[in-house]
């Protein structure tokens, strides 16, 4: 370890590499791309109405992905969010039927982080696997979906629920309103509070983040936490558009968002990622899917072409990542 | 082989095993060889020398195929090579003896041995192992010192070094490399590794012995090449035509004597005690450690890499439960167990890993020195902006790099600008006690005295500064007192002014060999009465390394761990004429022996003494030195 070759002022990198440099420009260019493909396609792709269709169905995706983008940054996984999301439907379906809308949701959403600490605990208490725990989660959870229900969907639910998706605010639906709201705050909580920059700390270096005095056992929780109860905030609105809780809701969700937080530019094991990439992230793969069916692609195709996509978007961005980062 | 063989006719020339010429490698931005030749023989121990950062570990790691070259050409038997792996060496004879052993630790000693059998397709033959196993030992002399089919974890770290050399034959290496092979042994096990070492330079093996321990280098090597910067300064001279004074000015450069210069008056430390900590243990490693700390003092922990010094550290900080003890701030007995406490509390600790405990990667410069600050903070939010004043002016002081550069990574500066970043993180709280461990680890000469002038104007500030270095001579250099640790206990507390490197080596040996010594004062004051120790003397003061009293009217006034002026004992003329028989003390009522302890190669260790009461029949004093020598060949 000898020398430093000293960073040289005079060979400061120009704006654009700099902006180049950043993965969140990288992946809004990536996604324009995708968007100017697609409308050539289909003529129908960039219509007015589409295009709120295509938000409309990034509200539940996109809010199981809020709570993944905190767990992957601290290094973990959670399998389970989707059928967490399945189970709490349920409850929140047999809730309604007991008592007001509002306190139901907080039954549900309560359940659904209740869930969430034991596996948060299981996994940085006892030092079990992630992936293991969760993905035993994943089976309880789906498996008591089914019991509660009593194995088929439950239709009675109050058409008063509905307001909640089908109110609008300055024109935009409340659904998608509550998803870009959500996305500031996760995005201001992780870039300027303690917890936030102790989770990225927990995720880069739990060890060194520990003995610089952080809480890192209460931050390596709180994300599943979070996963978990924001799980069962995404079937609520799943429910109020549907009016009707379905145990298999949700199913293989947790792959869609995991997907979508790491075309979004987060690293697996932990520490890089944010909220702006995984909201574009989450929009690349809308769009892919709804592409597809306005182009009418066939669902069997479907699955072979979504994987494609993202195997080749992420292989092209770190080619041109570890160009521009030389 | 049939080269090999011609060089053997006695009238040529012994060809080189090896030949580097002008390897370069580079890591990210740091240049760690730029240019560096070397040269092995067969037959023979060549030391490989470089103040810490020189690039030796570099070095030896290219030659052992853990690192590509970037630049430059190896010669092995005469054919250029370029090793793809560590695979690619071992299969031409090539092996490396690490710091951190590459044994396995589940597996038994001779599954260790022959580790890279296990990869062959085929059957073990597990006799056949067994046998050559055994054979190999012999070579080394070492027959019976391993018991093959225990787990290698529950090996001493000099039984694993053995087994490690033993692997390297195992292979029928031809070149072994020795990297900082000493740095855990005690004076015994090292002078056993010596005996191993030359029985393989005999039988034609060429050897690189990679050390920073100068009287080793002098004592076993042939020929020495000296590393600095990445450069070879000094190529393959023999041993022999060199002194001590050459190879140190090889070693540092033209700035000898300024990198451990002290402010010309000595700092006056009668400042209150900051820390203080009392017999506190983190089983199993820290058994029972006490010392104390005032403020503007710099106190050294010392001992061998294992004698448990990190995790005191680590257990006083909160990172490692403690399990008994109490550790004191400013008075206050420190609660809790989490550093998130201890912090709050005034305390600071820099750990010995920069890139797995001190950095996080992913967070700029600006946050990785914030983060201590964030860990102590109360508050939902950062509260960065209450510290920017502060930061500035860190920044400014210690010639950090500037705005500009805190929103790069860490990972793009240097060893030793990353460490100035790391202690800097702790400044910032303003602590009143800082303890670092291995703060030099990893960081080039130049830089390790700008941060030797960190640390004393930390303390000169009134902070308390407990520094952990095996390296005994910065440890010495640096701390006004030295605290020993060995086996986890802290076994002596004396001024560095008393010390020097061999009696810190001697203080710091396990208690396995001191228990062979506790067994003979035992012996001879069971069979005798009164009382023995072990100490070192030089002019007029005394070190004691053991003591035991059987005896108490006999007791000779110092305890092991303890530094006296002869007159202050209570046998001030036995061990001012040392004479070889036994001397009367004028106060009367006592007669002592002392003689000297040396080992097998000639080694001082220092001075056994043994009291008796004046008067009865007193052994012949030949027939305990016998036994002292026994005893030290044994140590």
């Amino acid at each position: 370890m000898a020398t430093t070759i000293a960073a040289d002022p005079a060979t400061r990198p120009p704006f654009v590499k700099k902006l180049a440099r950043r993965l969140e420009v990288r992946m809004i260019l990536l996604a324009i791309a995708i968007a100017a493909c697609l409308s050539v396609l289909s003529p129908y792709f960039l219509t007015h109405s589409n295009i709120f269709n295509m938000l409309d169905q990034s509200v539940v995706i996109g809010i199981i992905a809020v709570g993944m983008t905190f767990v992957i940054l601290t290094g973990g996984i959670d399998l389970s969010v989707g059928s967490v999301a399945g189970l709490t439907g349920i409850i929140l379906g047999l809730a309604v039927q007991h008592m007001p809308v509002a306190p139901a949701i907080a039954v549900a959403v309560a359940a659904g982080a209740f869930i969430g600490l034991l596996s948060g605990l299981l996994i940085n208490v006892f030092g079990l696997a992630a992936f293991v725990v969760t993905l035993g989660v994943m089976a309880i959870a789906r498996s008591l979906a089914y019991i509660f229900s009593g194995q088929t969907a439950i239709s009675n639910i109050p058409e008063s629920m509905q307001d909640i998706v089908y109110t609008s605010v300055l024109g935009i639906p409340s659904n998608v309103l509550f998803l870009l709201v959500l996305y500031a705050l996760a995005w201001a909580y992780l870039t300027y509070t303690k917890g936030g920059r102790t989770i990225y700390a927990v995720g880069s270096n739990k060890e060194a983040a520990r003995a610089a005095g952080l809480n890192t056992l209460f931050y390596s929780v709180v994300p599943y936490v979070l996963a978990s109860a924001l799980s069962a905030v995404a079937v609520t609105f799943s429910i109020a558009q549907l009016l009707s809780a379905d145990p298999l809701m949700g199913n293989a969700l947790e792959l869609d968002a995991i997907a979508a937080v790491v075309i979004g530019g987060a690293s697996l094991y932990g520490g890089r990622g944010s909220m702006i990439g995984t909201l574009i992230g989450v929009f690349i793969m809308v769009m892919i899917r709804n592409g597809l069916n306005l182009m009418g692609v066939s669902p069997f195709w479907q699955g072979t072409a979504i994987g494609t996509i993202i195997i080749v978007a992420l292989l092209a961005e770190r080619l041109v990542s570890s160009r521009v980062n030389r | 082989m049939s080269l090999a063989a011609l060089d053997r006719s006695p009238e040529t020339v012994v060809a080189p095993l090896l030949v580097m010429r002008g390897i370069t490698k580079t890591f990210d931005r740091t240049r760690a060889l730029q240019g560096a030749d070397f040269e092995l023989r067969e037959g023979e121990i060549h030391g490989l020398l470089g103040a810490n950062g020189a690039g030796k570990s570099t070095l030896s790691k290219v030659i052992s195929g853990h690192h590509a070259f970037d630049e430059g050409e190896m010669v092995y038997r005469g054919r250029e090579i370029r090793l793809r792996g560590t695979r690619d060496a071992l299969n031409i004879g090539i092996a490396i003896v690490m710091q951190e052993t590459s044994l396995v630790p589940d597996l038994t000693v001779l599954e260790n041995i022959f580790l890279p059998e296990l990869g062959r397709p085929g059957r073990l033959n597990y006799g056949a192992l067994r046998q050559r196993g055994e054979e190999i030992l012999e070579s080394l002399g070492q027959q019976d010192s391993l018991p093959f089919d225990w787990e290698v974890r529950r090996l001493s770290s000099a039984q694993k070094q053995l087994v490690e050399i033993a692997k390297a034959l195992g292979v029928r290496a031809k070149l072994v490399i020795f990297d900082e092979p000493t740095a855990s042994l005690s004076p015994g096990e090292v002078e056993r590794l010596f005996d191993v070492m030359a029985r393989l330079r005999d039988s034609g093996h060429g050897l690189v012995f990679v050390s920073h321990r100068l009287e080793e280098v002098f004592a076993i090597t042939d020929r020495v090449t000296v590393l600095r910067e990445g450069r070879t300064v000094m190529n393959a001279r023999p041993t022999a035509d060199l002194s001590q004074a050459e190879l140190i000015r090889a070693m540092v450069g033209s700035e000898l004597g300024a990198i451990y210069a002290r402010n010309e008056e000595t700092p006056e430390i009668g400042g209150a005690i900051a820390l203080e900590v009392r017999h506190i243990s983190a089983l199993p490693v820290v058994r029972d450690v006490s010392f104390s700390v005032r403020k503007g003092e710099i106190l050294g922990l010392g001992g061998l890499v294992g004698a448990g010094r990190s995790e005191t550290a680590e257990a006083i900080f909160g990172l490692r439960p403690r399990t008994g003890g109490e550790v004191l701030l400013g008075g206050k007995p420190l609660k809790g167990n989490s550093p998130k406490t201890a912090i709050r509390a005034g305390l600071g600790f820099v750990a010995e890993d920069r890139r797995t405990q001190n950095i996080v990667p992913d967070l700029s410069v600006k946050e990785n020195l914030l983060i201590a600050h964030l860990g102590a903070h109360r508050g939902f939010f950062c509260g960065y902006g209450a510290r920017t004043k502060r930061v500035d002016e860190l920044l400014a002081k210690l010639g950090l790099p500037g705005d500009r550069l805190l929103d790069a990574s860490m990972l793009n500066f240097s060893g030793g600008m990353q460490q100035k970043i790391i202690i800097a993180r702790w400044l910032l709280l303003e602590p009143s006690v800082l303890i670092l461990d291995e703060p030099t680890k990893g960081v080039d000469i130049g830089t390790r005295a700008s941060i030797y002038a960190m640390l004393r104007d930390i303390a000169a500030e009134g902070v308390a500064v407990v520094v952990i270095s095996s390296d005994f001579e910065e440890l010495l250099g640096l701390s006004d007192r030295v605290v020993v640790v060995s086996d986890g206990r802290s076994i002596a507390d004396l001024p560095s002014a008393m010390l020097d490197e061999e009696k810190l080596t001697l203080l710091a040996a396990p208690r396995t060999s001191m228990a062979r010594n506790t067994a003979l004062l035992n012996d001879l004051t069971r069979e005798h009465g009164g009382a023995g120790f072990w100490a070192l003397i030089e002019n007029d003061s005394l070190i004691c390394l053991n003591a035991v009293v059987n005896d108490p009217a006999l007791d000779p006034g110092f305890r092991a761990g303890e530094a006296r002026r002869l007159s202050e004992t209570r046998l001030p003329t036995a061990l001012a004429r040392r004479e070889g028989t036994f001397v009367a003390e004028a106060s009367g009522g006592r007669t002592t022996l002392v003689v000297p302890m040396t080992s097998p190669r000639g080694h001082d260790l220092g001075w056994v003494g043994i009291t008796l009461r004046e008067g009865g029949t007193l052994p012949a004093p030949e027939a305990i030195k016998t036994r002292i020598d026994t005893m030290a060949a044994t140590l």
